[in-house]
């Protein structure tokens, strides 16, 4: 069916805010506004508290539930929630295209009602209603939801979706691998494919994240995934995660893009500033695809995947005012608009500034499923967590149980849970196996009797579907041990493909937990300058972080000078050096006294100058700023602590951002090179730095030659390198 | 992508292989490699021409140019790669004119012209039974590569060659009538062997089966003497016929446990004990008009060999692979290095003078630099263990007081090798941050064989491809 144009959406006209009144014990409380009411009717998340969008306390939380559930579904359609400039967006719009007979058979229903009657509805009837709702409506409803709630709505719900194959049928329970590698090597993709398909992981689809987002090298890891999906016959779809222009350029080129990728957001400015989206460039990609997608002529009806999370508008600050679920709504409504083959949410992805514990996490994921299957999609959740929050395995697998009762079509097989790319903890194919035989689900049909062909699964006497002989086996899809060695010398992060049932073998599970704890610690370790004690004399300094709390729950606090700034004053010195914990004082530890020394020995030897090193506690990437104006530096090096994912040497991973202070004369060519007219620093990064990745001895040697760079050509980042490459 | 070119001059025939890598960081070693190696192109395999005695050089010319055409080669993509003259082609008198002639034509590339019985023991081994040798790194390995003019011996552990040897036994030194036992030629060391087991020399003489068994079990006897000679076994017979079969022998102080190591096969004799062994047909004496079957049965058949081959098997059932050959005979530098002037690479053949360690005294360092600055083509200085700040830091100050001090041309290419990844800095110390008026290159992360000679190619990348040859083991 035709994409209805924008233009004809029937939007109604933004209306001013009213105030929703609540008769307290202790008097009125008062929301002023449709998003207040909202923001305030959601269990307290951290993005919606740092927002100020959360309900202070219980009491005020229940009054917006109890007046939210008062209102209709006309009030709040004929109330579009609007920009901060009062505009209603791009995304609301398209989120207001719902079905009209249906809006009208229950406009005058209020939230309230509406929930009661989903609770009493069959799937068919729930999913029918949910067509007649906008993402608000439905983030309302899933606002005045406990958890039973959410659950027995969604799971009545079935939605399903054919590409090659089919997805969400009764029953099934569907595994999306994810074997992302962090030099896109094909080796390790290949290895990470051929584990995951041995435990019977992969039906609903292979998808990689990759590290290189241009068209020749998302072109060629297509090819590969194509290349492995023909040789090991495994039912499935592919797919390569890079941008929609990207994967619509190596469509061009011929590469096989059968499922077309794009995160989306909730917002239009978010789409916009941050994906380099718009409604436009979407229709577009599903117009191609419905024209041209390698999948056209066979039985697949849908190829457009969409991947979501709550709270990337407001850690981009485009959030319009709007709460995390709401805005999360946004996007399925606006992925309802191209039919999509899957939707996956990787609420928890960003961390504590979003979602700061389990709870948080556990809550979130269930209405991120009940909005979605409502909204009739063919809802993944990638319950996800990484090691600043306070959130974990257990809490990401308290959150799958709940939400394989709740209907979940398919679950990430991330292997052993640690992604080797993304530095963040998603399912495993372990988990989406063990998933399957607590909740008595299969996999898909085709790639079902796929895996009962090659023994990956079997029928026991009963006739039931068992784990088969070759379950945890990848090296049958290599030609020997050879080639086997071959991928796995080339693949970080592999712990060992034992098993125990479908999870595991405990040794294996030591050895990750060993990774995640020791990464862990390396959040939390205070940075200590005893450890620095052989640099000499250090400048100690801080932020408006007060405590590692702050520091990670709000980063933009680590970015402003704090403590002891008011003591800098302007020096001759041409270089800084400050070292900042930022999610790693480990690696300050590891790496900080390798470097300093050499790279003020190579500036010394070439006649630059560099003052007494600042260090930093609770410190940010742009607290480099504030520093070069105090000290008005040329170059501060800043060695900062990179985020740990699920290895030990990355967890003591440094980087070093070499910041520029533009001089006013070269201020007009670096903003005519970055389009940004404002621009006051231009910044060259150095990553990566640790034992196993970039030598530290080696980092300090390649900061001198590049500072001494910088100031000669006066220039940094990418106009340096332009400069470089033209010399 | 970058091109690796494998020219295979044998004692009877010769080939062409291409193949197509990538050049990128193992994420999980932290090292840059060369990935991905396949198999572009593979010629036919031609008789290697000579002009009586002597290689016929033009036609060999004439030959790769055929086939350097035939792959579509782009010579800015070639990086590196390998030209083995093996067996009896090695020995030709003007074998160094057919190396002069691949250079010429991979002038850019890292070429290693292999007229080098130990780097041919070392590339067989690499090819085939190395990957077997690693996954078994307790168990020793003897590899014998069994071609046409020559047995190139390796003896390995843990993936590593620990000793190399090479012996001139093979197929070809007697030539049959295909299909029969009646002589059709052979080569001098041939005929010293018809000599000695009193058997007729003359071509169209009927040897019979009996005669060619003979001769098969002759040389298996001689090779179980070089193997014996340096496991605790009799030392080799001081005849001179056995001297002039052992172009390289063994050191003699194996370890006991290689006594008793797993016995790994590959070349053409090699790959038919494999198929005897699985019970494919196999053709009968003569089969490929040459005494290459019988050496295959007697080597079954031999009661001294006690199955040691069936106990591990390369994959490739002995053929050594194009990819594992190629792989191993080019490297990759890690991608920082101190090259302050990448126009001075290629370099080819640059001697290795001598090996330095993080511990060495100021004396080691100026003597190993004292070496250096003798050579007018340039030296190498194989520098290993160096890891910390202070370490490089140091190392690099000891290497600029011997440079101040001896005095190297500004114009002659100084190189140092190092096996960990410190190549960056050290280099700017050791020229005290640029300030010494010198021609250095720092090359780093490389695996160091005990080699005489170093070639490097031009920068791909940002990592430099590594070649060594005259290996010592």
């Amino acid at each position: 069916m035709p994409l209805r144009p924008l233009d004809q959406i029937p939007v109604p006209p933004p209306q001013p805010d009213d105030d929703y009144r609540f008769a307290g014990p202790d008097g009125p409380i008062v929301f002023r506004g449709l998003k207040a009411l909202l923001g305030a009717a959601d269990v307290s998340k951290a993005g919606d508290r740092h927002a100020g969008l959360a309900a202070a306390d219980e009491v005020t939380r229940e009054a917006a539930r109890t007046l939210l559930a008062g209102l209709t579904l006309a009030h709040l359609h004929e109330r579009p929630l609007t920009t901060a400039a009062g505009r209603v967006d791009d995304v609301m719009r398209v989120n207001d295209d719902v079905d009209q007979e249906v809006y009208a058979e229950i406009a005058a229903e209020t939230l309230g009602g509406l929930k009661d009657r989903l609770l009493a509805a069959s799937g068919a009837e729930a999913k029918r209603l949910g067509r007649g709702l906008t993402g608000v409506a439905a983030a309302a409803v899933a606002k005045l939801c406990d958890v039973h709630e959410l659950i027995l709505v969604s799971r009545r719900i079935v939605n399903s979706a054919r590409a090659r194959t089919l997805l969400g049928a009764p029953g099934t329970l569907a595994s999306r691998l994810q074997p992302n590698h962090p030099t896109d090597d094909p080796r390790g993709i290949a290895l990470l494919c051929y584990w995951g398909l041995s435990i019977a992981a992969g039906d609903a689809l292979i998808g990689v994240n990759p590290a290189i987002d241009t068209v020749d090298s998302v072109s060629a890891v297509l090819r590969l995934l194509d290349t492995i999906r023909r040789r090991t016959g495994a039912p499935t779809q592919i797919c390569v995660l890079s941008h929609i222009k990207t994967q619509l350029a190596c469509l061009d080129r011929g590469a096989p893009v059968e499922i077309l990728f794009q995160s989306l957001a909730g917002t239009e400015a978010t789409n916009l500033a941050e994906f380099d989206i718009t409604v436009a460039l979407l229709d577009r990609g599903h117009e191609t695809m419905a024209a041209r997608g390698p999948l056209v002529g066979e039985e697949a009806k849908q190829f457009m995947y969409f991947e979501t999370g709550q709270g990337s508008e407001f850690s981009y600050g485009r959030h319009e005012g709007i709460d995390m679920t709401t805005t999360e709504a946004l996007c399925y409504g606006l992925a309802r608009r191209y039919d999509p083959y899957m939707v996956n949410n990787v609420t928890g992805f960003i961390g504590p500034e979003t979602h700061l514990d389990n709870f948080e996490l556990i809550i979130a994921s269930l209405q991120d499923l009940f909005m979605g299957k409502l909204l009739g999609l063919p809802m993944g959740i990638g319950t996800s967590y990484t090691l600043h929050a306070n959130s974990g395995l257990e809490g990401q697998q308290a959150a799958t149980e709940l939400l394989a009762a709740g209907g979940a079509t398919y679950f990430m097989d991330v292997a052993l849970g640690t992604d080797r790319m993304l530095a963040y903890f998603d399912t495993s194919g372990h988990d989406d196996q063990t998933l399957r035989e607590i909740h008595g689900r299969l996999p898909g049909r085709e790639f079902l009797e796929w895996c009962l062909g090659r023994g990956i699964l079997a029928r026991d006497a009963d006739g039931l579907v068992v784990r088969g002989p070759t379950w945890g086996r990848p090296d049958q899809f290599v030609s020997g041990a050879d080639e086997l060695d071959d991928l796995i010398a080339a693949t970080p992060g592999l712990h060992g493909f034992e098993t125990a049932g479908p999870r595991p073998a405990d040794a294996v599970s030591r050895r990750v937990r060993w990774h995640q704890a020791v990464g862990r610690q390396a959040v939390r370790t205070p940075l200590d300058p005893a450890r620095l004690a052989g640099l000499g004399p250090l400048r100690p300094i801080g932020t408006r972080a007060a405590t590692l709390e702050e520091h990670l729950a709000a980063p933009a606090l680590g970015a402003l000078p704090g403590a002891g700034f008011e003591t800098l004053r302007a020096e001759p010195h041409r270089v800084q050096i400050l070292v900042s914990d930022g999610l790693s004082a480990a690696a300050v530890h590891a790496n900080v006294p390798e470097i300093v020394p050499l790279v003020r020995e190579g500036l010394a030897a070439r006649g630059v100058s560099s003052g007494v090193p600042l260090v930093a506690r609770h410190g940010r990437v742009k607290l480099a700023a504030p520093v070069a104006e105090r000290l008005a530096a040329d170059v501060v090096v800043h060695l900062i602590g990179e985020r740990p994912g699920g290895d030990v040497r990355a967890s003591r991973s440094l980087s070093a951002y070499l910041l520029y202070r533009l001089p006013d004369d070269v201020r007009p060519a670096a903003a005519a090179a970055s389009g940004n007219p404002g621009i006051r620093h231009e910044y060259s990064v150095i990553s990566n730095i640790h034992d196993g990745g970039l030598a530290p001895v080696e980092a300090a040697a390649t900061i001198v030659e590049k500072v001494t760079a910088i100031l000669e050509h006066r220039a940094a980042g990418n106009r340096l390198e332009a400069l470089l490459a033209g010399a | 992508m970058a091109t690796l070119v494998g020219l295979d001059f044998g004692s009877t025939t010769s080939s062409c292989l291409v193949a197509a890598a990538a050049v990128r960081r193992n994420a999980a070693t932290g090292r840059m490699e060369l990935a991905d190696v396949r198999e572009r192109f593979r010629s036919e395999l031609a008789f290697t021409p000579l002009a009586g005695e002597q290689l016929d050089v033009p036609g060999l010319e004439a030959l790769v140019d055929g086939w350097l055409a035939a792959a579509r080669l782009d010579p800015d993509d070639v990086i590196g790669g390998g030209a083995l003259l093996t067996g009896l082609t090695a020995r030709r008198g003007n074998a160094a004119a057919l190396a002069a002639a691949v250079r010429r034509r991979l002038v850019d590339a890292v070429v290693a012209v292999a007229d080098d019985p130990c780097l041919e023991s070392w590339l067989a081994f690499q090819g085939s039974a190395a990957a077997l040798s690693r996954r078994s790194p307790d168990r020793w390995f003897l590899h014998l590569d069994i071609g046409g003019g020559t047995t190139n011996v390796a003896v390995a552990k843990a993936g590593g060659v620990r000793a190399t040897a090479c012996v001139a036994i093979g197929a070809r030194h007697v030539r049959l009538a295909i299909g029969t036992t009646v002589l059709a030629g052979h080569s001098s060391l041939g005929r010293a062997v018809l000599e000695r087991l009193g058997l007729p020399l003359a071509v169209g003489a009927d040897l019979g089966a009996a005669g060619v068994e003979r001769i098969a079990a002759w040389y298996l006897d001689l090779l179980h003497a070089l193997v014996g000679s340096a496991t605790g076994g009799p030392p080799l017979a001081s005849d001179p016929l056995t001297a002039a079969h052992v172009q390289v022998p063994l050191p003699g102080d194996l370890p006991a446990a290689a006594v008793d190591a797993a016995v790994t096969l590959s070349g053409g004799v090699g790959q038919l004990v494999y198929d005897l062994v699985a019970g494919r047909d196999v053709p009968g004496v003569g089969g490929f008009g040459d005494i290459g079957t019988s050496l295959a049965r007697g080597l079954v058949d031999d009661p001294r060999c006690r199955d040691r081959w069936r106990e591990h098997r390369p994959d490739a059932g002995g053929r050594a692979t194009v990819a594992g050959l190629l792989r191993h005979t080019t490297r990759v530098s890690g991608a920082s290095l101190h090259l302050p002037d990448a126009a001075v690479l290629p370099l080819a053949d640059v001697p290795i003078v001598a090996d330095l360690h993080a511990a060495c005294d100021e004396g080691a360092v100026r003597g190993a630099v004292g070496l250096a600055a003798r050579g007018r083509r340039g030296a190498g200085l194989r520098i290993t263990g160096l890891r910390s700040a202070a370490e490089v830091r140091a190392f690099g100050a000891r290497l600029a007081d011997a440079f101040a001090t001896v005095g190297i041309p500004g114009d002659v290419p100084v190189v140092l090798l190092l096996d960990t990844d410190a190549g960056k800095a050290l280099g700017l110390c050791a020229t005290r941050w640029g300030g010494l008026p010198m021609r250095l290159l720092a090359i780093d992360e490389l695996d160091l064989p005990d080699a005489r000679f170093v070639a490097l190619g031009r920068p791909r990348d940002g990592v430099v491809p590594v070649t060594f040859h005259g290996l010592t083991t």
